[in-house]
């Protein structure tokens, strides 16, 4: 068991790739944001990359171990403390009982992943551990971690002192600029060619207002097609109204005038348009990216995105550890 | 309108959507349930799930098993097999879900919304006035006259997407604007020309005007109904609601705390496009209940 002292701002249990299969009911995937920092993770302390372990985000947690195990620490600096000395993220650690691991404010990144061996050991739902916050569905009692809480853990002998290969490590930005991958459609001829250069072309800032459900970008006007302005009435009165459809996870969706990124714990469907989706292969960057901070796209093929899948998907394997 | 060939739209590196037109037509929502079906029984490579909506199918696909051109191609040579749409024959569970219309929770939700958000006309009364009814006790007959296809499930778990079955009783209203911040679980509400049912206390844009106490998920699985699925629809059943009044409403609403609820669910029963077609052609559409 691990005792929460502090939650953190939002760590929750995850577990990759999440909770699949259900689309059709409305249950979105969920599982972490940034796979390729949690699936190195996993491996360094001895696990299957879809073991279940917890997704800190901005604010890590601080936790107090009941027994002796191994513990790496992936993705965004949160300057990890074990009983306040510092300890080394991208490895495996040794955590003895009674041991307390705290974690802060994200320097660099926006979340950290922490893995156990064992795995995290909460039910499965649905085939999967992931928390799916909004819905109270799966994880620790369906939500975000709450102090007081033990988290069950299972058993596995870990091996300390695994590396990260630092050419395995996904780079962060550090200049607050992120490029970011997206594939045209499926709705992108609801869009004027003006639109899309402008979307190609612009900054655009990461909201306040932007959660596991949704990415909420500010930036310039959208234009449309005729087919956008001139159009049945059943499919709504504004311009990205569409008959209702099914969403990718990744679609870039069009409220009104904002484009909301639908993420690991989106909607299944709804009403807006999607000129464009973003591929799980740059899904790792909206993980990382900070509220505040600029997305620039930049428009793949289909089958360069699926290319960059499997370069990470090779990445996350033994042969990144050393 | 209906496409002559479906559309093949990329939606990232392992989505595709499946358009068959761009209209309010249950024919297009037959073609997309059919297609899903299809694809189940013939496990198409790499297919890893599908989701049907009102006129298009969502297919999730694993491109470490299949390339998009290939995939495009398998599904096109399913769809050239499934012929004409009138041949579509699914199964399709009827439940009987009972409902209290004008009921005082959505009434005071309503109520909560131009308090604090903006100043509109009651829901029931909007609904009944831009569908040229004589009054509301209509709509009650309208919405309770027909039964309800599910079309597709989404936007939250378990929440049914539902076209009116007899064109008699197509109903169809404008959505909020703003959106409500909360809508009351098991409410009932009505958007463009679709019905759905709250699962939980949501925001919300539909115009609402009743309520079922009937439990439509169940995480913890209390009732023999969620024994397969926490979620009580899929796409394809029928639903009729049954108006009660509050009286039966509160009967029904503590038989679901005890947990000893009986869903009422008739389950032997197929739906056939053609024969459906054919009773549509029949009606007198002029004549509303």
């Amino acid at each position: 068991m691990i005792e929460v002292i502090k939650p953190g701002l939002e760590t929750s249990v995850q577990d990759y790739p999440g909770r699949i299969g259900f689309w059709a009911q409305g249950f979105p995937p969920s599982g972490p944001m940034d796979n390729w920092s949690f699936r190195l993770a996993n491996l360094l302390v001895g696990n299957s990359t879809d073991a279940a372990g917890l997704e800190c985000q901005l604010v890590g947690p601080t936790l107090k171990f009941q027994a002796a195990t191994v513990v790496a620490i992936c993705g965004a600096d949160m300057k990890p403390t074990l009983d306040g000395m510092p300890v080394r993220m991208w490895e495996s650690i040794a955590v003895d009982a009674d041991q307390t691991l705290a974690l802060g404010f994200a320097t660099l990144g926006a979340r950290a992943y922490i893995a156990v061996s064992g795995g995290i050991d909460t039910p499965r739902l649905l085939g999967s551990r992931s928390t799916f916050n909004k819905a109270g569905v799966g994880g620790m009692e369906g939500h975000a971690l709450k102090a007081g809480q033990d988290i069950p853990v299972g058993i596995r002998k870990g091996t300390v002192g695994r590396k990260v290969k630092p050419e395995a490590r996904p780079t962060f930005a550090t200049d607050k600029v992120w490029v970011v991958e997206v594939v045209r459609g499926p709705n992108d001829d609801w869009i004027d060619e003006a639109g899309h250069q402008r979307f190609l072309s612009s900054d655009w800032k990461l909201s306040s207002k932007s959660d596991r459900t949704g990415f909420r970008l500010e930036g310039p006007r959208w234009t449309f097609t005729s087919k956008a302005t001139n159009k049945a009435p059943e499919h709504g009165s504004e311009p990205s109204n569409i008959i209702d459809q099914g969403y990718p996870v990744g679609a870039i969706n069009l409220a009104g005038q904002t484009p909301i990124i639908l993420v690991n714990d989106g909607p299944s469907m709804g009403g807006f348009v999607n000129p464009y989706t973003v591929p799980s292969a740059a899904f790792w960057k909206l993980g990382q990216a900070k509220p505040g901070e600029i997305l620039r796209f930049r428009s793949v093929s289909v089958e360069d995105a699926q290319e960059l899948r499997r370069r990470i998907d090779g990445i996350c394997g033994e042969s990144s550890i050393n | 309108m209906i496409y002559s060939e479906a559309k093949f739209l990329p939606a990232g590196d392992r989505f595709v959507l499946i358009e068959f037109g761009d209209e309010m037509n249950l024919e297009l929502n037959f073609m997309a349930q059919g297609l899903a079906r299809a694809i189940a029984e013939q496990k198409t490579k790499g297919v890893v799930e599908t989701a049907p909506c009102f006129a298009s199918l969502l297919v999730h696909y694993d491109p470490d098993l299949i390339s998009f051109k290939e995939l495009q191609a398998e599904i096109a040579a399913l769809i050239r097999a499934l012929g004409p749409s009138d041949d579509i024959v699914l199964d399709s569970r009827l439940f009987y879900l009972p409902t209290m219309y004008c009921d005082p929770w959505t009434r005071a939700c309503v109520e909560d919304y131009c308090n604090k958000i903006t100043k509109k006309e009651t829901d029931p009364e909007l609904i009944a006035r831009v569908n040229g009814l004589v009054d509301v006790d209509q709509l009650v007959r309208l919405h309770s006259g027909t039964e309800y296809w599910v079309a597709a499930l989404g936007f939250w778990p378990g929440l049914p997407f539902m076209m009116a079955l007899d064109p008699r009783c197509v109903l169809t209203a404008p959505k909020y604007n703003p959106p409500r911040t909360w809508t009351p679980e098991g409410t009932i509400g009505l958007g463009g020309a679709s019905s759905s049912i709250y699962p939980v206390a949501t925001p919300g844009g539909y115009q609402i005007f009743a309520r079922t106490p009937v439990p439509i998920w169940d995480l913890g699985k209390r009732f023999p109904v969620f024994h397969d699925s926490i979620v009580l629809f899929r796409a394809g059943d029928r639903i009729k609601f049954v108006p009660i009044d509050k009286e039966e409403f509160e009967f029904i609403e503590a038989q679901v705390k005890e947990g000893t609820y009986v869903y009422n669910v008739v389950e032997y029963q197929k739906f056939s496009a053609r024969n459906y077609k054919a009773w549509v052609s029949s009606l007198d559409r002029s004549k509303r209940f």
